[in-house]
């Protein structure tokens, strides 16, 4: 919940008359038939963080976007410093000081930090016209520097870590002298000591009077960081208050228009015979000697820090990549040379983190989405039974409760949580024994969450083996029977659901002490 | 609940037949070919007419078989220029054939043989040696046309006897065989594209390939045997070839590999994998074929084929573009 240092939280009723830095007002938007954005009133001030919170497809980001110059409001008005504007285009925006940083960041993973930083802005030229190397580096360091960053700037952005490409994109946003940065769901690949850094610079950023809008799903940052909270439901405005006059139970009532009793639902179960296990599983660089148990009927949690191996250590586990050392047993079966097609006959499956890249045919409708991984299952001689097709897919559609659109309707017209809810409907369908479930919650809304918690719990229940890879302690913590730990590609604790903690899980992932805060650490590539 | 929850949504978001029609890829290729069919039919003496339509299509067989197959692995997300030359070798492996007295079956068996050969050689190189299949099917298309330089020596193929010319000038029912089985093969993609396990799965792995591995569908055997098909395709159509010309010159089937690309992307299939249709080849070609033919009648000089066609082209793709954007398509 949200953590009692909560040194950042600007106290609203003692601060001085704060200046606008832009305001809607009214701002409606329409996409084909559909009201995105309806009649909505949105304000920011200098130095403040003002979050955005509501379910996805609530329209934070369309908002968001009509203020950065993506969408025109259709009716209603944008105004930035009090005069009237109306953006062409995202340069427009940012030439006026507001910046936005997408959820799926726009960099140029080829190119250098300094030269993702001066993408699309006038370069610096040397006087016998070429570019003046010297002076963009030297300006990238300044302004990395002004967020207490120190990262080295001829590095190319591919190899650097999730945390710091979000703070190369915010050093991009201030190079242009922002006034306002809005944050799309800026910790969603963040592991929480990364979320720390960015905290940080946030702070920095609005004790220098910039304004920060803060989209994100995460209610306890929400809680901690900011100094205002607007909810938004079904594309329209529902509330804006003082964080401090809002406490968590209220904002999710707000934000899914219900009462949400528990966010989490889990029930003991017996555990049963040991369904998956490794012995000293290697894979060179990635991690080693990982000795890991999932019984029948549990759900075990793996934690750790991005880039300690979970996802490497899955994606081995379902024959996407060869182990170098050790061994895997199935049932107390060792198998050799999997691949994905030989996992799933083992009854094992994986359902990876990037639902748009790895997850969705997005082209395909709903129905082929769900039925993709058994093809082989409802064909007769190389011809898909579309009887059975249809069947099946309706059948998961409505025990996942996948809503939003028709089954032949392409996946894409879905909302985040109902994409999801079609990855998790393919892998079930294959009836699988071991599930292994790569941030599955990731990006999706509270009430998309709470039926993915449901749904995990039952599947336990009904003596499933689950490995629940999460980067969010709380939901590691809810749900896992048993808490593994990863740090540098070695497990680097194991705790029963009863022994475990934030700070024990922390402690383990970040390899210091608990209660210790860590410092953060070089960046490894 | 949840069950009568999809259904209302269901008849809420459903398009009407018009909406459905037009996202369908093929949709501005075929009312292009109406409103290009109706205007020549006003305009151009002798466009309108049994006898022609039948031209116009026999012009357009070869292309159109092996655009049907090269489809599959456009879909596939890869791409095939290779097939001028194979049809050349095919049509001298085939051509060889029936000249040495081979009768039509083993004509025919001899240029899906070498076709479906040189097919895998095109697939095993995407496919397990993962160059890219720009590449592979551009060595291939130099490679294919030196082995038959290089084994023929240069000389033609000629007398072709009668009975191994059916296919290519043979009739049914009044019908010029050539068009029946180009019909016929695109009934059989059209069910495979749409019915068959490895069509979705072609679809599948060119819609997003790093999705369908984690669904566990074999990326590269979908792959592979869309090239080998490519292969088998372009031996049928070979024989189509030498019964209609009778003889093999060692350029047979130059440039047609850029002619069959054109159809598939005139058609509507999205050079980037994963979206198209059986239908959009088959139009392409007959579009080609259509504006070709207009262009004769109405004399225009023939040096101003490439222009109209290369403007087609680029007016194809953008205005699928278009139509993406107006109808909202974010797939």
């Amino acid at each position: 919940m949200a953590s009692a240092d909560n040194g950042m939280n600007g106290d609203g009723s003692t601060s001085v008359e704060r200046v606008g830095i832009f305001a809607l007002s009214g701002a409606t938007k329409r996409f084909g038939g559909v009201v995105a954005v309806d009649g909505v009133d949105f304000d920011l001030l200098e130095g403040e963080v003002h979050a955005l919170v509501g379910e996805n497809g609530a329209g934070k980001s369309t908002l968001m976007k009509m203020v950065g110059g993506v969408h025109a409001p259709d009716e209603g008005s944008v105004e930035v410093g009090g005069e009237a504007v109306s953006f062409a285009s995202p340069g427009e925006a940012e030439g006026a000081g507001i910046a936005m940083i997408p959820q799926e960041l726009d960099l140029f993973p080829e190119l250098t930090i300094a030269e993702n930083l001066f993408v699309g802005r006038k370069r610096p030229r040397t006087r016998w016209g070429g570019m003046d190397w010297k002076t963009m580096k030297e300006e990238a360091r300044r302004s990395l520097g002004s967020m207490g960053v120190s990262l080295d700037v001829g590095a190319t952005v591919k190899q650097l870590s999730t945390a710091n490409r979000q703070i190369v994109a915010i050093a991009r946003a201030l190079l242009g002298d922002a006034k306002a940065v809005i944050m799309d769901e800026p910790t969603a690949s963040l592991t929480e000591r990364e979320a720390e850094k960015l905290f940080e610079v946030i702070a920095d950023l609005t004790a220098s009077g910039v304004g920060v809008v803060y989209i994100s799903h995460r209610l306890e940052e929400v809680f901690r960081i900011s100094d205002r909270i607007t909810v938004m439901r079904d594309g329209r405005h529902i509330k804006t208050a003082p964080t401090s006059d809002l406490d968590s139970d209220e904002l999710v009532r707000l934000m899914v228009g219900r009462e949400l009793k528990e966010l989490f639902s889990r029930s003991r179960h017996e555990t049963g015979d040991i369904a998956l296990e490794t012995r000293g599983l290697t894979r060179e660089g990635e991690f080693e000697d990982v000795d890991l148990t999932v019984r029948r009927g549990e759900v075990v949690g793996l934690a750790g820090l991005i880039g300690a191996g979970r996802t490497e250590l899955a994606q081995t586990l379902f024959g996407l990549h060869k182990a170098d050392a050790g061994e895997i047993r199935i049932d107390g079966e060792a198998v050799k040379s999997l691949s994905p097609q030989k996992a799933m006959e083992k009854g094992i499956f994986y359902v990876p983190e990037e639902r748009k890249s790895q997850g969705l045919i997005s082209p395909f409708p709903i129905s082929a989405n769900i039925t993709l991984s058994i093809l082989d299952r409802i064909c007769r001689m190389g011809f898909v039974k579309r009887g059975r097709e249809r069947e099946t897919a309706e059948r998961f559609a409505a025990s996942l409760s996948i809503r939003g659109a028709g089954m032949d309707d392409p996946v894409s017209r879905l909302s985040g949580g109902n994409q999801q809810k079609v990855v998790l409907a393919k892998s079930l369908a294959r009836e699988p024994s071991v599930l292994l479930l790569d941030e599955p919650t990731r990006g999706v809304d509270v009430g998309a969450k709470s039926e993915i918690y449901r749904l995990i719990d039952d599947l336990a229940g009904e003596g499933k083996a689950v490995l629940l890879i999460s980067s969010e302690l709380e939901e590691i913590l809810s749900m896992s029977d048993r808490i593994v730990v990863m740090r540098e590609g070695k497990v680097s604790g194991e705790f029963e659901r009863s022994e475990a903690d934030q700070e024990k899980i922390m402690a383990a992932a970040t390899g210091t002490k608990a209660g210790q805060t860590a410092e953060v650490r070089e960046e490894r590539t | 609940m949840s069950g009568a929850s999809t259904t209302t949504t269901a008849t809420e978001h459903s398009d009407g037949p018009l909406k459905r029609f037009l996202t369908r890829p093929e949709a501005p290729a075929l009312i292009f070919l109406a409103a290009l069919v109706v205007v020549l039919s006003v305009v151009a003496d002798g466009f309108l007419g049994a006898s022609n339509f039948e031209g116009i299509l026999s012009q357009v067989v070869v292309i159109g078989i092996i655009a049907l197959a090269v489809n599959q692995v456009v879909l596939s997300g890869e791409i095939d220029i290779s097939t001028g030359s194979m049809l050349g070798l095919c049509a001298m492996a085939s051509g060889t054939v029936a000249v040495a007295g081979g009768g039509l079956l083993f004509t025919l068996l001899a240029g899906v043989a070498v076709g479906a050969l040189a097919g895998a050689v095109n697939g095993f190189l995407v496919t397990v040696a993962r160059i890219p299949a720009i590449i592979v099917t551009l060595g291939m298309l130099y490679a294919l046309r030196g082995v038959l330089l290089l084994v023929t020596g240069g000389t033609w193929v000629t007398g072709v006897p009668a009975e191994a010319r059916v296919l290519g000038i043979g009739s049914v029912f009044g019908v010029s065989l050539p068009i029946i089985v180009l019909f016929a093969l695109f009934i059989v993609m059209e069910l495979v594209n749409r019915h068959s396990d490895w069509g979705r799965n072609v679809l599948a792995v060119g819609g997003n390939r790093r999705a369908a591995m984690l669904a566990g569908l074999p990326s590269r055997r979908v792959r592979f045997w869309a090239f080998v098909l490519v292969g088998a395709a372009v031996g049928i159509a070979s024989v189509i070839y030498i019964g209609r010309a009778g003889s093999v010159q060692t350029n047979a089937g130059t440039g047609l590999e850029l002619q069959v690309i054109a159809a598939v992307v005139i058609g509507g299939t999205s050079i980037a994998g994963g979206r198209g249709s059986t239908l959009a080849a088959l139009t392409g070609a007959v579009l080609i074929g259509v504006i070709l033919n207009g262009m004769v009648l109405l004399g225009i000089p023939g040096v101003w084929q490439d222009a109209v066609l290369g403007a087609l082209i680029l007016l194809a793709v953008s205005t699928d573009v278009l139509r993406r954007k107006l109808l909202g398509d974010k797939a």
